[in-house]
Formats: C-alpha cells, sequence, structure tokens
C-alpha cells in the first residue's frame, strides 16, 4: 500500500514539474490557425507554424503536422517574427538616476576595449517587460566620448548573459556630439543652444586614431615574422579599434547634424569602413546622399523633441517615412532601458507622419536583422530561421494589443515581469 | 407714458442683450461630417459640430452652416475634446523657489510666460488646456495656474478664472534632494532630508498657520467690539501664510507630489489632522498599492503611463497602475509634466488599455473629463456638450490607436493648431528658400 | 521805529544768508553763444539766435539782434552750430563702486528654518550718492555725444536702492548732485541662489515688503504716540528706509525686463498705491493696449538687446535676427504711433557710443527726429520732477547746452561743445 502511495506521490511530483513550469518542453510545437504575418512573403490567413529544434520547419496555410506534436490553437491571434530593437541599454541600467545601476557610460572619450556583453545585467528588470511586449532581439549599446565601446547583439531570454549572446560585439560605437547641448531647441524645458558643428577636428582625431591602429598592427606583423624587430608594447586602444579597420566588425556612428552626416559618409567612404548610422535627426536632409553611400539608419528614439526650431515640430516623426522613401534601409530603436517596451509605437508614430505602414514593421523586424547581418537567423518568420515568433491578438505596433505568446528559439517564454508580479501582488489585498 | 417709456426700456434691453454674445471673445465655426467622441454622451459616427462665439451650440447630423461661420471638414477624422494635461510646467518664468523649503507666497499665476514655445508642441499634440504648476523642490511650493493655450494672446487671457485654487505640496526625493550631491565643508543642507522632516515642516507650517488665523481672529473680535483697545495693531500681514491659511479655510485644495505608499498615507493624515482638502496625488507611482483607501478619501492620481525607473522611488512604478486604479474607482488623469511628453498625450492613454484593461472611452476620459474634474473645470471643459466651451481636438485616425495624429487644435472655437496650413507655410517657405537668388548669380 | 527795526534785522538776517551761501561758490562765468540755430525744445526752433549764460543759468535766448550781449560775456562763436539743450539719461548704473551682493552663511540653528544660505542682502537703503566714483574717460565719452544729465540708480538685487540725480559737471560726486535721493529702484529679477531665487518668489518678496513697511510705519507711529502702551518695535533698516515711498507717494521705479514684467508691476504699484515709472521696458509696445489704459510714465532703454524668453528669439535663427535687428529697436517707434509717452535712457548699454548707434537705429526704425530728441530732453526731466530746471532752453534752467555740428543725432553729426551748468567743458 505505502509502496503505491509512493509511486504515485511521485508520479503526481512529476506531473507537478510539467504543469507548473511556464515552458513546456516539446520536440515539434505547431501553431495552428493564426493570421501569420512573416513579413518577408503575403500573410497567410488562418495558417500554420511547425516549430523542431528551435528553428521553423515549416510555415503555411496547408501543413502537415506530426502525430507526436504539441499543438497551440492560435485562433484570433495574429503570428508576427519577433521584434528587434536597434539600440538600446537592456541589461546595463536599471535606475537610470542611481549611477550604482548604470554601466553603460565609462568614464573617458576613447574606450574602444569596453564590452556591453561584459556588464550586461540578464536578471534585468526591464528585459522580461520588453520581451512580453514581443521584443525578442536587442543591440544593447554604450554610449558616451567620442569611442563608447563594443555593442552586443542578444536575445532576450536566458540563464546567464553569453546565453543571450547572438554577436558578442556586434558593432563598436562611435559618437558625434548631439545636435543641441541640453534638451531644448523647441521650447519645452531647457533652452539649449544650437552646438556649433565642427566635424573635422572629430575627423582628425578619429583618422589619427586609425592611422595608429594601422601602424600598430603592421609593427605586430612585422615583430611576429622577424624575431630581431622589438614586439610593439601593448596598446589597448589601436587593438581594439583594428577590426573596423580590417572590416570584421562594423561601426555604428551615432551623429546627428546635416554637416556632420555628410563629414561621417565622407570618413566612411575614406576609411572604407561597414557603416551603420545611428540618430540621423538631420537626415532626411541629405536621404540622396546616405542612399548613394548605402549606409543603412538605425533612427533614434522618436521620444524626443527636435533639435533645432527651423526642422519643423515634426522632424523626428517624418525623418524615417523622408530616408524611406529615398531608398535608405531603416531600423527603429528604443534607446532606452525602462522604456524598451516601447519600440513598436516608435514605428508606428513613423507611420501616422508618412512611412508605409508595411515599411514600419519591417524596419522592427527584417530591416534590423539585415543591418546586423543576422537576417538568416531571424527578421521574418520563414523556413530555416530561428522560432522567435510573437502571437498577438491584433496589431503588434498598435498601443492597445495584447502580445499572448513569446517564442525566443522556440522556447515558449515566461511572460511574467516586474509589473505584472507587483501587479499580482496587490491585487491579493482585498 | 410709463407704459411707453417700459417698453422702451425693455426692447433695449433685450437690444442689448442679444448684442452680447457678438460683445464676448471666441470663434464660430462647424466641424461636420467628423467621427465624434463626446466622452460623456457616447460616439456619433458621422456628425457635425456648431460653435458660436466660442461655445458649442449643437452636436448632430447634417447640421447648418451660418453665416460667417468657417467650416472644417472633418471627414473620416475622429474630434475629440481638446486634451487637458493636469500636471506641467510651461509657460511660467520659473517653477521652483528652492533656496527656502516653504513658499506658499510664490504663486505661479504671477509669472505666466505666453510667449513660451512650448505652448505651441503642446498645440500639436492636441492639448488645449494645462494645469501649469510648481516644481516639486519643495514640501510647500505654492499656488498653481490652469491655462488655456490661446497662443498669441497676452498672458491674462491664458488664465482659466474657473479652475480649481490648487497648492502645490511635494513629499520624497526631489523635496529632501536626494539626487544632489553634498559638498563636505560647505553650508549645511537645507532641512528637511528625510522624510520625517517633510512631515514635520509640513505639520510646522500648518501649526503656525493656525495661530496666524487664531491671531487675526482675536484682532477682529477685538476690532469689532464695543470698546476696541486705544492702541490696537493688527497682527502683521504675512503672505505665506495667507496662502495655507485659505488652503485651511477650504478656498484651495492640496495637490501633492508624491511616489511611496507610506508618504501619501501620510500626507492623508495631515491632511485629515489639519482639516484640509487633497485634490489629487502627483505621479503617485506606488498609489495602486493603496487605491482603496484613494477611493475611500475621494482623492485622484494624476500619472505617468509608463515613464518609470528614473529614481528609486519609481522603482515599483508599473505600468498597470493608471488602468487598475480607473478601474477601482479612483478618479485618475494622465499628465506628461513633460515639454515633450506633452504632445503624446493620447498615445500614454491608450496603453490603459493595454495595461490595465480599460475600453476606448475609460482610456479618453484621463486625458478630457478625469482632468477637468479634477481641476473643477468639469462644467465649462473636458467633453464634446453643448453648453461648453469649445476647446476641441481634431485627429485623422482613432485619437487612440498609434498611428494616429492631431491635425487641429482649437480653443473656444478659434483654431490654434492646424496641420494642413503648417504644411502649406512650410511647404512655401521651402520653396522661397531654394528659389534662385536674383542679385550677383550672373557670371 | 519798530517796523524799521524789524525791516532792519530781516534784511540783515537776508543778508547774511546770501553772504554765506554765495560765498560757498564762486560766481561761474558769462557766456554768449551767438549766430546759432536754437533748438530749445519747449519753443519753436530759432534759425539763428543767441544764448546767454551767466553763472550756472540760461540768462536768456532769442533771435540774433533781440537779445543784446552782456559787456562781461565772453563770445562764443557759433556760425554753423545747432544748439541743442543737454540730453538727459533718466536710467543709469554709470559710475558706481557697489558692493558685494552676499553676505557669509548664518550660524547652524538657522538652516533649521528650512531656509539656503547665504541670505539675500537688499539695498532699500542703499544711495547711489555714496557709492560715486566718476571716471574723465567715461565721463567725457558721454559728454562728446551730448549727455549732461544722467540719473544713476545701483544695479544689484531686487531693492536696488535710492538713485541720484547728477549733473556731469566733473569728478567730484557733491556738486555733480541735482537731486538726491531720486526714486527707489526695484528690479524685477531674482537673487541667484539665495531667496528669492525665482520670478514668482521675487514678487511675493516685493509685495511682503510693502506690506511689512506698513505694518512697521503703523507701529512706530503707534508707539511714538503712546510709548507706554507697547513694546517699541524693533529698529529695521531696510523697512525704514521703504516707509516714505509707500506712505509719503515718493517715486519708485520698476524695472521691467519684458513685457509681463510691466503687468506684473503695474498690479503691485496698483496695490499699494505707488508713485511709480517704469524703466528698461523694451518690450513695451507689446503692452500699448495695456499702457494706454493705464498711463504711466515710461523709461525705455535703448538697450535692444531682446529679453531670454521672448518668443522673438525661440522659433529660429531668422526670427531672432530679425528681432534683433529690426523689432526690438523699433519699440519707440511704436510706442510713438500708439500715442504713449515715454523717455529714453541708457539703460544696460556697455558704452556711450553704443548708446549713440542705438539712438540712431531707433531713428531709423521709425522714430521720428524731434520725438527722439524730446525723449531725451524734456520728457524725463518732467518724469524727474526736474523739469523747472532742466530738459530745455529756457531763461532760469540749468545751462546745460550742447553745439553740434550738424543736426542731432545725423550720422556725420559731432558735438562740438559743451556747457555744463553753465560751464564750458574741457575735453
Amino acid at each position: 500500500m505505502t509502496k503505491r502511495i509512493f509511486i504515485f506521490a511521485f508520479g503526481a511530483m512529476l506531473a507537478a514539474g510539467f504543469f507548473f513550469g511556464q515552458t513546456k518542453p516539446y520536440k515539434v510545437l505547431a501553431i495552428k490557425s493564426a493570421k501569420i504575418i512573416p513579413v518577408v512573403g503575403d500573410e497567410i490567413d488562418n495558417g500554420t507554424i511547425l516549430i523542431r529544434d528551435g528553428k521553423i520547419e515549416a510555415i503555411g496555410k496547408e501543413i502537415d503536422v506530426p502525430a507526436d506534436a504539441q499543438v497551440f490553437e492560435a485562433k484570433g491571434l495574429c503570428a508576427y517574427p519577433g521584434m528587434i530593437d536597434s539600440f538600446c541599454f537592456l541589461g546595463l541600467q536599471e535606475i537610470s538616476g542611481v549611477q550604482a545601476t548604470v554601466d553603460n557610460r565609462e568614464t573617458g572619450r576613447i574606450n574602444p576595449q569596453v564590452r556591453a556583453i561584459e556588464a550586461l545585467r540578464y536578471d534585468s528588470i526591464h528585459i522580461p517587460i520588453s520581451r512580453s511586449n514581443g521584443i525578442t532581439a536587442a543591440l544593447v549599446a554604450p554610449t558616451g566620448g567620442l569611442v563608447a565601446g563594443q555593442s552586443t547583439l542578444i536575445k532576450l531570454d536566458g540563464w546567464t548573459n553569453r546565453e543571450m549572446v547572438i554577436k558578442r560585439s556586434a558593432a563598436m560605437q562611435i559618437e558625434f556630439p548631439a545636435i543641441r547641448g541640453g534638451r531644448g531647441g523647441f521650447g519645452g524645458m531647457g533652452r539649449g543652444q544650437a552646438a556649433p558643428s565642427d566635424p573635422a577636428k572629430l575627423i582628425a582625431e578619429l583618422k589619427d586614431l586609425f592611422h595608429k591602429a594601422r601602424s600598430y598592427q603592421k609593427r605586430k606583423e612585422f615583430a611576429a615574422k622577424n624575431p630581431a624587430l622589438p614586439i610593439p608594447g601593448f596598446d589597448e586602444t589601436s587593438e581594439f579599434l583594428f577590426p573596423i579597420l580590417k572590416g570584421d566588425l562594423p561601426v555604428m556612428i551615432s551623429v546627428h547634424s546635416e554637416k556632420d552626416i555628410r563629414s561621417a559618409i565622407q570618413l566612411v567612404k575614406e576609411e572604407s569602413l561597414k557603416a551603420i548610422f545611428f540618430g540621423v535627426e538631420q537626415g532626411w536632409k541629405v536621404a540622396d546622399d546616405l542612399k548613394k553611400a548605402d549606409i543603412p539608419v538605425v533612427l533614434g528614439s522618436l521620444y524626443d523633441l527636435p533639435p533645432v526650431w527651423e526642422d519643423g515640430y515634426d522632424s523626428l516623426y517624418r525623418n524615417a517615412g523622408i530616408l524611406n522613401k529615398a531608398g535608405v534601409k531603416i531600423a527603429f530603436s528604443s534607446a532606452s532601458a525602462s522604456l524598451a517596451k516601447d519600440l513598436p509605437y516608435h514605428a508606428a508614430k513613423a507611420a501616422a507622419f508618412g512611412l508605409d505602414e508595411k515599411e514600419a514593421l519591417k524596419a522592427v523586424t527584417i530591416y534590423p536583422a539585415e543591418i546586423f547581418g543576422v537576417d538568416k537567423l531571424m527578421g521574418s518568420l520563414e523556413k530555416g530561421k530561428s522560432a522567435n515568433i510573437i502571437l498577438a491578438d491584433g496589431d503588434i505596433l498598435e498601443t492597445r494589443t495584447n502580445i499572448k505568446k513569446v517564442y525566443i528559439d522556440g522556447k515558449d517564454c515566461d511572460l511574467s515581469n516586474r509589473y505584472t508580479e507587483l501587479l499580482e501582488k496587490f491585487k491579493k489585498r482585498t | 407714458m410709463k407704459k411707453f417709456l417700459k417698453h422702451i426700456l425693455v426692447c433695449g434691453a433685450s437690444f442689448v442683450l442679444a448684442a452680447l454674445p457678438i460683445l464676448s471673445a471666441g470663434g464660430s465655426l462647424v466641424i461636420k461630417n467628423g467621427t465624434i467622441l463626446t466622452v460623456t454622451k457616447g460616439v456619433i459616427a458621422k456628425g457635425d459640430i456648431l460653435v458660436v462665439d466660442g461655445i458649442i451650440k449643437r452636436i448632430g447630423e447634417n447640421i447648418a452652416v451660418p453665416p460667417g461661420a468657417k467650416v472644417i471638414d472633418a471627414s473620416g477624422k475622429f474630434v475629440i475634446p481638446g486634451i487637458i494635461d493636469s500636471h506641467t510646467h510651461i509657460a511660467l518664468a520659473g517653477t521652483n523657489e528652492g533656496p527656502e523649503a516653504i513658499t506658499p507666497e510664490a504663486d505661479v499665476g504671477e509669472v505666466v510666460n505666453a510667449d513660451d514655445t512650448a505652448i505651441l508642441t503642446a498645440l500639436s499634440g492636441g492639448v488645449t488646456m494645462v494645469h501649469t504648476m510648481h516644481g516639486s523642490a519643495n514640501p510647500i511650493g505654492g499656488p498653481n495656474v490652469v491655462l488655456k493655450l490661446k497662443w498669441g494672446k497676452p498672458s491674462e487671457e491664458l488664465i482659466v478664472p474657473e479652475a480649481l485654487r490648487t497648492l502645490k505640496f511635494a513629499l520624497g526625493e526631489n523635496v529632501k534632494q536626494s539626487n544632489r550631491t553634498i559638498s563636505f565643508g560647505g553650508p549645511p543642507p537645507r532641512y528637511p532630508q528625510t522624510r520625517m522632516g517633510v512631515n514635520a515642516i509640513i505639520r510646522r507650517e500648518m501649526f503656525k498657520a493656525k495661530t496666524y488665523m487664531e491671531e487675526w481672529d482675536r484682532y477682529n473680535k477685538l476690532k469689532a467690539s464695543k470698546t476696541p483697545p486705544k492702541s490696537l495693531l493688527p497682527p502683521r500681514k504675512d503672505l505665506r501664510m495667507e496662502v495655507l491659511s485659505d488652503l485651511l479655510r477650504g478656498k484651495m485644495v492640496a495637490r501633492c507630489h508624491d511616489y511611496q505608499a507610506t508618504e501619501a498615507l501620510e500626507f492623508m493624515n495631515l491632511a485629515k489632522e489639519f482639516g484640509f482638502k487633497i485634490a489629487c496625488f502627483e505621479h503617485a507611482w506606488e498609489a495602486y498599492k493603496i487605491a482603496d483607501e484613494l477611493v475611500a478619501a475621494k482623492i485622484g492620481i494624476s500619472v505617468f503611463a509608463d515613464s518609470w525607473a528614473y529614481k528609486m522611488e519609481a522603482a515599483e512604478g508599473i505600468a498597470y497602475m493608471a488602468g487598475y486604479c480607473a478601474k477601482k474607482g479612483v478618479l485618475v488623469s494622465i499628465n506628461s509634466d513633460s515639454g515633450e511628453r506633452i504632445r503624446r498625450l493620447f498615445n500614454d492613454a491608450s496603453k490603459t488599455m493595454k495595461y490595465g484593461g480599460l475600453d476606448e472611452n475609460e482610456a479618453l476620459s484621463l486625458i478630457t473629463i478625469n482632468p477637468a474634474i479634477q481641476l473643477g473645470v468639469d462644467k465649462i471643459v473636458g467633453s464634446l456638450e453643448v453648453g461648453k466651451q469649445a476647446d476641441i481636438a481634431i485627429f485623422n485616425k482613432h485619437p487612440l490607436s498609434a498611428y494616429t495624429r492631431c491635425d487641429m487644435t482649437i480653443i473656444d472655437g478659434d483654431v490654434y493648431f492646424d496641420r494642413a496650413q503648417y504644411l502649406k507655410d512650410r511647404d512655401e517657405a521651402d520653396k522661397k528658400a531654394q528659389a534662385p537668388k536674383t542679385n550677383g548669380d550672373r557670371p | 521805529m519798530r517796523v524799521c527795526q524789524r525791516l532792519c534785522i530781516i534784511m540783515g538776517i537776508f543778508g547774511l544768508v546770501v553772504f554765506f551761501w554765495s560765498a560757498s561758490a564762486d560766481v561761474g562765468p558769462t557766456y554768449a553763444i551767438r549766430n546759432a540755430k536754437i533748438v530749445p525744445v519747449s519753443g519753436p526752433v530759432i534759425e539763428k539766435g543767441i544764448v546767454i549764460i551767466r553763472d550756472g543759468l540760461i540768462e536768456s535766448l532769442g533771435p540774433m539782434g533781440k537779445v543784446a550781449v552782456p559787456d562781461d560775456a565772453e563770445i562764443i562763436e557759433a556760425e554753423g552750430l545747432v544748439a541743442y539743450p543737454g540730453l538727459v539719461s533718466a536710467h543709469t548704473n554709470l559710475f558706481l563702486d557697489e558692493p558685494k551682493t552676499t553676505e557669509p552663511a548664518p550660524s547652524q540653528p538657522d538652516f533649521m528654518m528650512g531656509v539656503a544660505q547665504p541670505q539675500p542682502v537688499e539695498f532699500a537703503e542703499l544711495l547711489a550718492f555714496r557709492l560715486l566714483k566718476p571716471k574723465k574717460a567715461p565721463l567725457d565719452s558721454y559728454l562728446k555725444i551730448g549727455f549732461t544729465t544722467v540719473l544713476i540708480a545701483p544695479s544689484k538685487g531686487i531693492f536696488q536702492g535710492q538713485s541720484v540725480i547728477v549733473n556731469l559737471n566733473g569728478e567730484k560726486p557733491e556738486p555733480m548732485v541735482l537731486k538726491n535721493p531720486a526714486a527707489l529702484h526695484i528690479n524685477l529679477t531674482t537673487g541667484r541662489g539665495t531667496y528669492p531665487s525665482s520670478l514668482m518668489g521675487t514678487i511675493a518678496y516685493i509685495r511682503q515688503s510693502f506690506m511689512d513697511a506698513d505694518y512697521y510705519t503703523n507701529a512706530r507711529a503707534l508707539y511714538a504716540k503712546n510709548p507706554k502702551s507697547m513694546k517699541r518695535p524693533e529698529f529695521n533698516p531696510f523697512l525704514e528706509a521703504l516707509g516714505p515711498y509707500l506712505k509719503d507717494n515718493k517715486p519708485v521705479v520698476f524695472q521691467c525686463n519684458n513685457m509681463e514684467d510691466i503687468k506684473r508691476a503695474l498690479k503691485i504699484i496698483d496695490e499699494f498705491k505707488l508713485n511709480a515709472l517704469l524703466s528698461h521696458a523694451n518690450e513695451a509696445w507689446r503692452d500699448a493696449a495695456v499702457l494706454k489704459k493705464t498711463p504711466i510714465p515710461l523709461l525705455v532703454t535703448l538697450d535692444f538687446t531682446p529679453p531670454a524668453g521672448s518668443k522673438y528669439v525661440s522659433q529660429g535663427e531668422e526670427l531672432k535676427k530679425k528681432a534683433e535687428a529690426e523689432i526690438y529697436p523699433a519699440n519707440a517707434a511704436n510706442l510713438a504711433k500708439e500715442g504713449i509717452k515715454f523717455a529714453l535712457t541708457t539703460l544696460g548699454l556697455p558704452d556711450a557710443s553704443t548708446a549713440l548707434k542705438n539712438i540712431q537705429a531707433a531713428i531709423k526704425a521709425g522714430l521720428p527726429k524731434d520725438e527722439t530728441l524730446r525723449a531725451l530732453t524734456i520728457q524725463p526731466a518732467i518724469y524727474l520732477g526736474v523739469a523747472s530746471q532742466l530738459g530745455s532752453l529756457e531763461p532760469g534752467k540749468i545751462a546745460n547746452v550742447i553745439l553740434t555740428k550738424g543736426e542731432i543725432f545725423d550720422e556725420k553729426t559731432v558735438v562740438d561743445k559743451v556747457f555744463v551748468d553753465g560751464l564750458l567743458v574741457k575735453f
């Protein structure tokens, strides 16, 4: 009798283990009856997605679903690719006003050696919140100074920071000054004056650093080949800058004014850099130049005032549409940690001011994937790509839409977060 | 003869009365064929609004256009009450009197700045009225003022006289100067530097105000008595104490900046101890923890949708808060407290549909009728109803859609923001800038 | 006999007074300025005339031939020159050696009041006269562009102090003084780091100060009448100084740095029924409606720097440039068009050459030349209560006369000679 009870209890515990865990392990998952918006390719009404080993094995209207497949009935829901935040501070900032919790800005001006991944707090309160709104990958970047450091591309799921890595070093962050000193230029709090733009000095400084890096590299090579030559002393800056000159690492250049953008385009050409531009608030003035130079643009947060009065009250809003129409590849970013969940709403805001709605969706999915060179893995719902899928009860760029399911590499992710924890806690107070 | 004169008088009086509307301020216009979201009286799928001299005279279908009225074609567009931002600091020449902790004598109504271009920013986001306030440097800041954003009009015409008189209080980190670096060896920091001290200093000032009121009562009694003493000198009139006395007499209501739940509960205790009314807690990021107490005390909250985690006391602010408290029966408004966020209040309001489960009308109320009630101006604005002032915003899509855009903002029947006109002006300016110069270009 | 005696005594006393009075000052020279075009301001232009100066005053003036040249007169040949009254700048901060504005932090117990340090120091009792330190070079620069009289007020604080009106007749302060004190000066500014540090705090502070001055004066009067009835009110030099301006209608000048300040000042002036003038006011044209409804003496500065918060400087570079070059220089012209009276001042200008340049700019912007002249002569004299002594060329008035080669304020015009208090200035 006791043996039976023991077996029953053991079995119950096992079963409990299966049912209490949020993420249910499966071999094959079939998401059925969803309206599929793959972003690349046509929409599929009432379609099915088959996931195996973290990849999309099949996707379509009529698909053979294996017998042992776990099925999720997604009637009434829309399936989208998980969104990608092209510039944020997730994991590097908890409480922005409390310095002890902020790690995105190193002191000094030239810091190519610092890596965002090495400070990434994977247990940040902000990551689950962003994930629960359908964001499945993000570029986490350091900021500040002239060379801020190496950004990292992560998926928003993992038990350690290294588990989250998609690309350990996604880009070298270089920054030109903002157009205005403080918040201002358009009324509201703060009345910053437009800082005079002198890109020539910065360009000269960067070229000098690049030159030093190249010659350092050469001396290292020669010393390696010829033991008679002295080994150059370790030059940290040159060591970590060199990959961008080889073309192994893209640069993400934070650049804002029309004048600076032009100078940056010139620099990229002269130094043969693989470049992505970030911010680009006056990009609409030089859209053709950006297109000609084939430089993709990650837009900064649209939650800001125009940098100069003359650009117009809607300049940040209409920027994306103008760039997109000129053929420039664009992506949106939250440029935040605590408001990273708002990524889709920046895209919608741009759509309100002229950006085509389908392009807006692409700018938070496939375009960032292409920009960071991971479009074979993510950015759209296509066979062979990672199963980064979100199921929503409407258009994911709409503020009222609820995300019901988030799959990252096929894993059914926990959607609880700081908001839901505190809400549930105080709901208990009757 | 008498009857004839009486006749003349009546005729004359009625002539004058009939002429009065022409003397009052405000424009006349007809908005046609829009989807009208009245907020308090339902939705009209396709309707018109007639405004005469700044007042909404009719809402319905197929309204005839009176001669001289401007016609606004709202086909395919959404018409809502002008948005009310119940917590900002725009249009003021200064917001904090920081060197002293208790400064209710400093009245923001004295420093309205109608030249502030933040007004234009707000208009572009459909905002027609703001409650512009002291900052949060002081436990007791001072009186605030409610303005209509009538750009181009003299400052005195912006002030809304019907609004409740509000007194700004603040608790927590800003007041106790937590986020400032203390210089060692310099002058001692300003008291109070803890939340205990904040409450104590407010209590102290309330006691002082009560003493002040007693002194004046005593003097007034003596003066009114049959034999007032010869050397009767009135007490010194103190502007600071006058304002606090008004609060204690019920002539003003408190609007208190707070974050932590304990702060709010203890401030409510202070209000009970001294008998003053709290209209609203500002920001109140932990209000969801004390929703029941707020409902019971009939205290509203004026909050962000989701701007949080910038200070320790904002670390437990959840995006569900506005919606959750609204569902519990707290009077909730969403504010901007920012010259940038002010133009996205409709986006912020829409977030409560997702975080909180509010329906469209409940969400829209957060930026229209609710702040109006909190400010005591719900009889004149906050919804589209016949008889209310014509503060109206027109959006090209549903205002709670993330894809929407404000196309026109109207105050008292006059158009203060018109995107179509703005685009036309910009096009012309661009053409002029690109036109070849007529001098010095010949080879 | 009795009548005779009385008369003798009176004559004797009178003689002694005259003796001591005139014995204290040298008798000034006599000049006859001949063949000049004379612009008296208070009367019609005299194409070719003569002005007689004797012992500091204008003795007489008139067309050539109508006025006799006294035997003791030094002849000043003024053929081709124009004679004007010396110019008056009714508000400046010139020639002052001003004190520091902060005091050391108070001792420990005070900070519990919830008050930051340092505490403000207000200067209501400060007399500009005590700070006068005129230097030759700047003095001469203003004389050379035609200014002979200026009001000098301290420049620091909210209650800045009490001004003095001086003639620019040398470097020694006492002989310069025309009127001391002239007025109490209040500036709608902030204390910067001390209370009040915001404009709304300043307004409350000004109002409270006047209320306290009222209370204080009443308390002192009550005590004086019946000292046995109450404890003596504590002496307060600040309130003591404010008293006459509140109770005895002495003039108060409010410096209004933008259009809103004008309305704010008018509110305070009305509340306390002050005898007030408004100064700076370089946006006054924007308040034309208000100023027409409540006329008040205006001392309008020639400093065209747009106020920091003006909408003309926060809506793009083009408008800002236009504001500096056209809109603000047209302030006076617009006021004149509205029929609003004003005097022009050099308040806030760095030097005399800027003053002249800005006068010319105001004229270019549309202020008629004769109105400009009035605004720099008789109008300030009226506002400052010295119109019986200055502001025009009339017999009996102080001989502040300038002779110009060319019409005044014209591009190529230079000031040829300057007389201050009847003395020819030597440059």
